[in-house]
């Protein structure tokens, strides 16, 4: 494998002494060009460990290591890092061109090579013909591509994003995450990208590092933390998930192309299920993930084979779809159907889940009593 | 539907409301309250009444011409401008930092720092003087522009630093993170990028510290009576000996100057804006 572009090894950040700290050991290895989305809830150490990279604060321990070269005392000035904040930080006293401008200014590159650089980077993200505006009469998605240009033009080591949408409307945000991605992949632009948002993170990211608690919990591409979770709280944290606690039986035997085994499961009160999992999990407890739209519900009993049976308590319109929670037993399970012009279920319904073993995964985690919850 | 929409539209037209100039009576009176002692002052300094006193007997402007003739007032301005000049540099550039460490900054001693900063404005300034006297005797700086120019710093420096907190209070750090992280260092982030955003509240505190400097009488006349009297010390003492109206002439220049100052610094970036 070739050396990564970046390097974060046991980067600990801790605010006072009798505090847990912020950041606790975070290992990390970015690859060239890759769009790195660091996801978690606040307080998860996410931006605390981008202003590290960044040199905007100090970490308590562990080292920063970018392109073989360890950075993690070099003063943020020297690191030649571009960054485009959550409030744009746009000089306001400057023209779109100045802002652009200042970190080839800082660089002493000439006023001809300047002007043509700032011109290109405009242009990269389609304001070329703003550049003598005052940015206070931007709007928000504008004043976002010009912080982006800024980072950019100075061709920077590392481009670090740190929640740069949050301040957008829900329509901008689609666009800008698009545009983003694809300035980010055409300049190939190695790039750490603040979020709390998972659906930025799948849509974006090439890997995504679910963050909890200052430790990474997850590290893997987008399909990866999605259908296969390491833990509860990466499952419970992208997407929704139903979460069911299970005795592992025997290996079925079978195992799918990634080498994972094929297990029969005891769903505590609820029955005998097929489940999919890593290797060597028999025996013990373990928590099973079932994503709302992977488990089928029907109407009818005997539709599909050891048919769950419940009763339907809540039902959500969002259009194209339908959001049932359904009783059984004492657990609540939601699932998703397809809205048609046949029945429509009621609540006090009775509804029969099935899913198919593949799409019931057994956290590799043993289950934690206590940290079951929906 | 439009008809109905403009017929509505005249129903809803705001009728004549007394209230309206009553209220707008009561607004020129209170300026007028406030602004006749200026008003006042403007007439007397063309009236040819031997005495200062109101009303005016006949129109001269003879009070304007003794103005240049008038040695003491040319000296005291010139003592005045001088301290007030060099008092708002230093105290800008005493204030700006202090502000800037207090902003930014956490230390213990904070808030005792910041109430240092901040106590001449709640201390009567004949309290300071009298101390300042009793301390610049020892010190030699009786009589000095020196003792003159501490005791205006003093004074002027709470000024600058809520000013300047102001400003700062509604900047956006991050503006300065992304200064640093393109390249600059300490001194080019504040000179390109803080030194420009707050400098509506410096250019407040300045103003604001000139103006307070250049009329300060009580400091000035406890330190420096006698040996160097500021414009204000002058124009006591004119007005203890003779009863003319030369101070009234010199008061509307005052006025005047004030107001150029006020209209340039409007003209050149807004005062509006600095005094926000």
């Amino acid at each position: 494998m070739t050396e990564p572009k970046l390097s974060i090894v046991d980067l600990t950040k801790r605010y006072a002494a009798d505090l847990d700290p912020a950041v606790d050991r975070l290992n990390m290895e970015v690859e060239e060009g890759h769009l790195v989305a660091l996801l978690g809830p606040s307080g998860c150490g996410k931006t605390t460990t981008l202003r590290m990279v960044a040199g905007l604060m100090d970490p308590t321990a562990g080292s920063i290591v970018v392109d073989g070269k360890e950075i993690t005392h070099t003063p943020v000035n020297k690191r030649g890092m571009g960054m485009v904040f959550q409030s744009y930080a746009l000089f306001p006293h400057m023209n779109v061109e100045q802002n652009v401008a200042f970190g080839l200014e800082m660089r002493q590159v000439s006023k001809a090579e300047q002007k043509a650089r700032v011109a290109a980077a405009l242009d990269m993200v389609q304001l070329g013909h703003l550049g003598k505006r005052q940015t206070k009469e931007l709007s928000g998605g504008q004043q976002q591509r010009i912080a982006l240009a800024r980072a950019l033009v100075v061709e920077p080591t590392l481009l670090l994003l740190d929640e740069p949408l949050s301040n957008l409307d829900a329509k901008l945000r689609e666009t800008m995450r698009t545009e983003i991605r694809s300035i980010q992949q055409r300049t190939r632009a190695t790039t750490l990208f603040v979020t709390h948002d998972q659906d930025e993170a799948l849509d974006m990211a090439d890997r995504i590092a679910v963050m909890n608690g200052g430790l990474i919990e997850q590290f893997g591409s987008p399909t990866e933390v999605y259908e296969r979770p390491r833990t509860h709280f990466v499952a419970n944290f992208i997407g929704q998930a139903n979460f069911l606690a299970a005795r592992v039986g025997a290996e079925t035997g079978r195992a799918n192309l990634a080498g994972e085994s094929y297990y029969k499961v005891d769903v505590d009160g609820l029955g005998r299920f097929g489940a999919i999992g890593s290797a060597g999990l028999s025996g013990s407890s373990h928590e099973l993930v079932i994503r709302p739209h992977r488990l089928n519900v029907s109407l009818h009993p005997g539709a599909a084979q050891a048919p769950l049976a419940g009763t339907i308590e809540r039902v959500s319109y969002t259009g194209d779809a339908l959001a049932v929670a359904v009783r059984v037993g004492d657990q609540q399970l939601h699932a998703q159907m397809l809205t048609s012009s046949g029945d429509l279920p009621r609540i006090g319904d009775a509804a029969y889940l099935s899913w198919a073993a593949d799409d019931a995964y057994l956290l590799p985690a043993a289950a934690q009593p206590g940290r079951l919850a929906a | 539907m439009s008809s109905a929409n403009a017929s509505s539209a005249k129903v809803f037209k705001p009728r004549f409301n007394p209230a309206k100039p009553a209220f707008g009576a009561l607004v020129f009176l209170l300026y007028l309250f406030l602004l006749a002692p200026l008003l006042i002052v403007f007439v007397v300094s063309f009236a040819s009444n031997q005495y200062l006193s109101f009303p005016p007997e006949g129109i001269t402007l003879k009070w304007y011409e003794m103005l240049p003739q008038e040695s003491t007032f040319m000296e005291g301005m010139k003592v005045s401008l001088i301290v007030a000049v060099i008092v708002t540099l230093i105290v800008l550039a005493l204030g700006v930092p202090a502000a800037l460490a207090l902003d930014r900054f956490e230390f213990k001693a904070k808030a005792a720092v910041q109430s240092f900063f901040l106590s001449p404005l709640l201390i009567p300034s004949i309290v300071l003087a009298l101390g300042m006297v009793l301390l610049f005797g020892p010190l030699e700086l009786n009589n000095t522009y020196a003792g003159i120019i501490i005791g205006h710093v003093a004074i002027t420096i709470p000024f600058v630093i809520r000013t300047t907190l102001m400003s700062l209070a509604t900047t956006d750090t991050s503006c300065e993170a992304a200064a640093r992280i393109l390249g600059a260092d300490s001194w080019t982030v504040f000179r390109r990028v803080t030194l420009p955003i707050i400098q509506p509240g410096v250019i407040a505190g300045g103003v604001i510290a000139f103006i307070v400097s250049f009329d300060e009488a009580v400091i000035s006349l406890f330190v420096a009576e006698s040996g160097l009297p500021t414009l204000p010390v002058q124009v006591l003492r004119y007005v203890e000996n003779s009863a003319d109206a030369a101070v009234a002439a010199l008061s509307v220049i005052l006025i005047l100057i004030s107001l150029a100052v006020v209209v340039v610094v409007e003209r050149v970036m807004g005062l509006r804006k600095a005094l926000r």
